[in-house]
């Protein structure tokens, strides 16, 4: 008997009349789900802030918190799917600001109208990312080397794009995007990152380019058997990245109303977006992570950069805040990972048997 | 690290080991001679168009000591890029290191030597915490290194404190920094023993050879006894000691400390070892590649700065270099080749296809 069979005949004997336990069991997997670790958490975290400091959760605060996420929101879910499929783009930074000051400039010295902009920043983060994908797919250079590599070319251009110069007044409406609220609390961008995320939560579920992403990053010989297009599917992803990346853009320069030459690469857009991405969920072994994970990441920073400054720490210890968040995150995750999987198979024989 | 699914794939036929190996070497040994030209038509091509660049050789030698930090860096970023592993806290250790050696010297009054053994003895045990976190937990060394990136920067800054120390003894300057033995930069000398070490480290040793073996096939490691924690550990407290001298050669340049000079540093590092030849999944290059390749990297930056570029167009320069060494590279190189190949071929013709495939097997 294999030792899968021998596991599986263990499950037999524990399975009769264990209803109970299986509900538990089921709760065990919801509770160990990284998502709702994440809530639980960033709900902690504000109401003991609040306690501390009342002013803390104040819909204007709120507002603040979420606006501020929403950067990192978009880029991670770009990100997120890079990582899926086993890769990782460290250069979302550089796109991100070519995107910035692509539409910065014409917004303010010709008032390029705030539609065309978004189309401009879609067109720009497509280009960029075909190069990230150029060089993935058809050279062969591996994802963190390549990306590297168009880090420095990407940020050569943004320089050389912007010859020194900054933008820093912008029409009406772009500031109003990016500072005005919906309903108080809830800013207009947020509907912008949280729009995204859906969109990239029904991507990846429900189409087959969207399932292809699990598949390439989970085994992609696998995959490549099955019939997936390995090549293309990478292609594809990278491509979306540095779209995202680009309408990231787009958001950096409604919130923060101005951009240079090393805007994104100077509030390490890189680290943070793959730190949302990692806290969120997402295993950088591939095939296994969600957009939803990286956007409640990326308010989960947003929400902890806040605390910092309202609690006085001084802010030097907030990238060191970062960094044990990352190691937290995948210290549970290891832990979080045997028993969800053992959760899960215990449903699966359960479904079988029935 | 992450691994390459397209390039996976597209190799499809299994790979005859044996003659693998036997064109590795080769290639590699080909690589070093490609540098090596690329290094000869660099430095002639600076020397003809900017002024003052070649200064009779010395104004080159001396100006190396602008860029050997990098240098040194890209040395222990090596050892673990061969283990296939990597390391992303070197930068923010660069900074700590210089940062912490100057605070013991200036606040608690040590010796500046002492201050500096005692620097480095703390980088060795924070790169030992690097790997053990990593091989203990089996976490990835590009999160945890990510990870502890902040965390050492964070530091880095509040040691420094609001204004860093400056101003070191004359004895310190002279060896680490601007000093020289007649036309030769006390840097360059630094840089050539620790090249030499790492160099007979990684290929006359029994350390070096399980570290490559541990790069190149872990579980093969493991069965004939090589104790992989050990050896990766060892690994990171090189790459963190190594970052932690390129700290001090740095302090020593500019006679200053910085929370932030390091971080800068990290991807030119990387570049240089992965131009050099270093296989980024492990196992594979040499050290003279890592050697040759940095004074190119090096020598990018010093020209162009030279003639008056700004040091973001330097950074594309050198990411553009990159891309075109590692293509060239691949194209060389059996497993990408094939991909390089297959995907050139479908681009151009149908019956090239087939015979690239055909070649790819033999």
């Amino acid at each position: 008997m294999t030792a899968t069979g021998q596991a599986l005949s263990y499950l037999d004997q524990q399975m009769p009349g264990e209803t109970g336990e299986k509900a538990r069991s089921r709760l065990v997997a919801i509770l160990m789900r990284r998502e709702v670790q994440l809530l639980v958490a960033l709900l902690l975290m504000s109401g003991i802030v609040d306690v501390l400091r009342p002013q803390f959760l104040s819909s204007s605060n709120i507002s603040f918190m979420l606006a501020g996420s929403v950067v990192i929101m978009v880029v991670a879910t770009g990100q997120t799917m890079v990582i899926i499929t086993r890769g990782i783009d460290l250069s979302v930074a550089p796109m991100l600001g070519i995107a910035a000051i692509a539409i910065g400039f014409p917004a303010q010295n010709h008032n390029l109208n705030i539609f065309v902009a978004l189309v401009l920043v879609i067109l720009i983060g497509i280009a960029l990312g075909v190069g990230n994908g150029l060089l993935v797919t058809v050279a062969g250079i591996p994802p963190i080397i390549a990306t590297l590599a168009t880090l420095s070319v990407y940020g050569g251009l943004q320089f050389v794009f912007t010859s020194g110069l900054t933008v820093i007044s912008l029409p009406h409406d772009y500031i109003a995007v990016g500072l005005e609220d919906i309903v108080p609390g809830i800013p207009w961008l947020l509907l912008i990152g949280v729009g995204i995320v859906i969109v990239a939560e029904l991507f990846l579920k429900f189409t087959p380019w969207g399932r292809a992403i699990y598949a390439v990053g989970n085994n992609a010989d696998a995959a490549y058997r099955a019939g997936i297009p390995v090549r293309r599917t990478l292609f594809m992803t990278y491509i979306i990245c540095g779209l995202l990346s680009g309408i990231g853009g787009f958001v950096y320069l409604c919130y923060i109303g101005s951009a240079s030459s090393t805007t994104g690469t100077d509030t390490n857009v890189n680290l943070i977006s793959i730190a949302a991405t990692l806290i969120g969920g997402t295993s950088l072994l591939g095939g296994r992570g969600r957009p939803i994970g990286a956007a409640l990441g990326a308010v989960f920073l947003s929400v902890a950069d806040t605390a910092i400054v309202v609690l006085r720490i001084l802010p030097i210890w907030e990238p060191a805040g970062v960094g044990v968040l990352i190691l937290l995150a995948v210290v549970t995750d290891r832990q979080s990972g045997p028993a969800t999987r053992r959760a899960l198979r215990t449903r699966h024989h359960a479904e079988v048997a029935a | 690290m992450s691994a390459n699914p397209g390039g996976t794939v597209s190799a499809g036929t299994p790979v005859d080991l044996s003659a693998n190996r036997r064109g590795r070497a080769s290639i590699d040994q080909v690589w070093v001679w490609v540098l090596v030209v690329l290094l000869g038509l660099e430095l002639l091509y600076f020397s003809l168009t900017s002024t003052g660049f070649w200064g009779g050789g010395s104004g080159m030698l001396s100006a190396s000591s602008e860029f050997l930090d990098v240098s040194v860096m890209a040395l222990g970023l090596a050892l673990v890029i061969f283990a296939g592993e990597i390391d992303l806290s070197i930068g923010a250790m660069a900074s700590l290191s210089g940062i912490v050696m100057a605070q013991l010297w200036h606040v608690e009054g040590l010796n500046i030597w002492l201050a500096t053994l005692i620097t480095l003895v703390m980088a060795a045990g924070l790169g030992a915490l690097n790997g053990f976190i990593i091989t203990k937990f089996g976490i990835g060394s590009l999160l945890v290194t990510l990870a502890t990136q902040f965390i050492f920067s964070s530091v880095a800054t509040a040691v420094s404190g609001e204004s860093p120390p400056y101003g070191f003894p004359k004895a310190f300057l002279t060896i680490t920094g601007t000093g020289s033995i007649g036309p030769i930069p006390a840097d360059l000398i630094i840089f050539a023993v620790l090249a030499l070490f790492i160099g007979l480290l990684v290929s006359r040793t029994r350390y070096g050879r399980s570290l490559v073996l541990v790069g190149h096939n872990r579980p093969a490691a493991r069965y004939s006894g090589v104790n992989v924690s050990r050896t990766l550990i060892w690994a990171f407290i090189g790459s963190a000691v190594f970052a932690a001298i390129a700290g001090i050669m740095i302090a020593g340049v500019y006679n200053a400390v910085r929370d932030d000079v390091g971080i800068p540093l990290l991807l030119p590092s990387v570049t240089i070892v992965v131009l050099g030849g270093v296989d980024i999944f492990g196992g594979k290059g040499r050290i003279s590649g890592v050697i040759i390749a940095s004074i190119i990297i090096g020598y990018v930056s010093v020209g162009l700065l030279d003639g008056g570029s700004t040091p973001l167009t330097v950074t594309m320069v050198q990411g553009i270099v990159l891309i075109v060494g590692l293509i060239i590279k691949i194209s060389l190189d059996r497993r990408g080749g094939v991909a390089f190949r297959d995907a050139l071929a479908r681009f151009f013709a149908r019956q090239h296809l087939g015979k690239a495939t055909v070649s790819s097997d033999v």
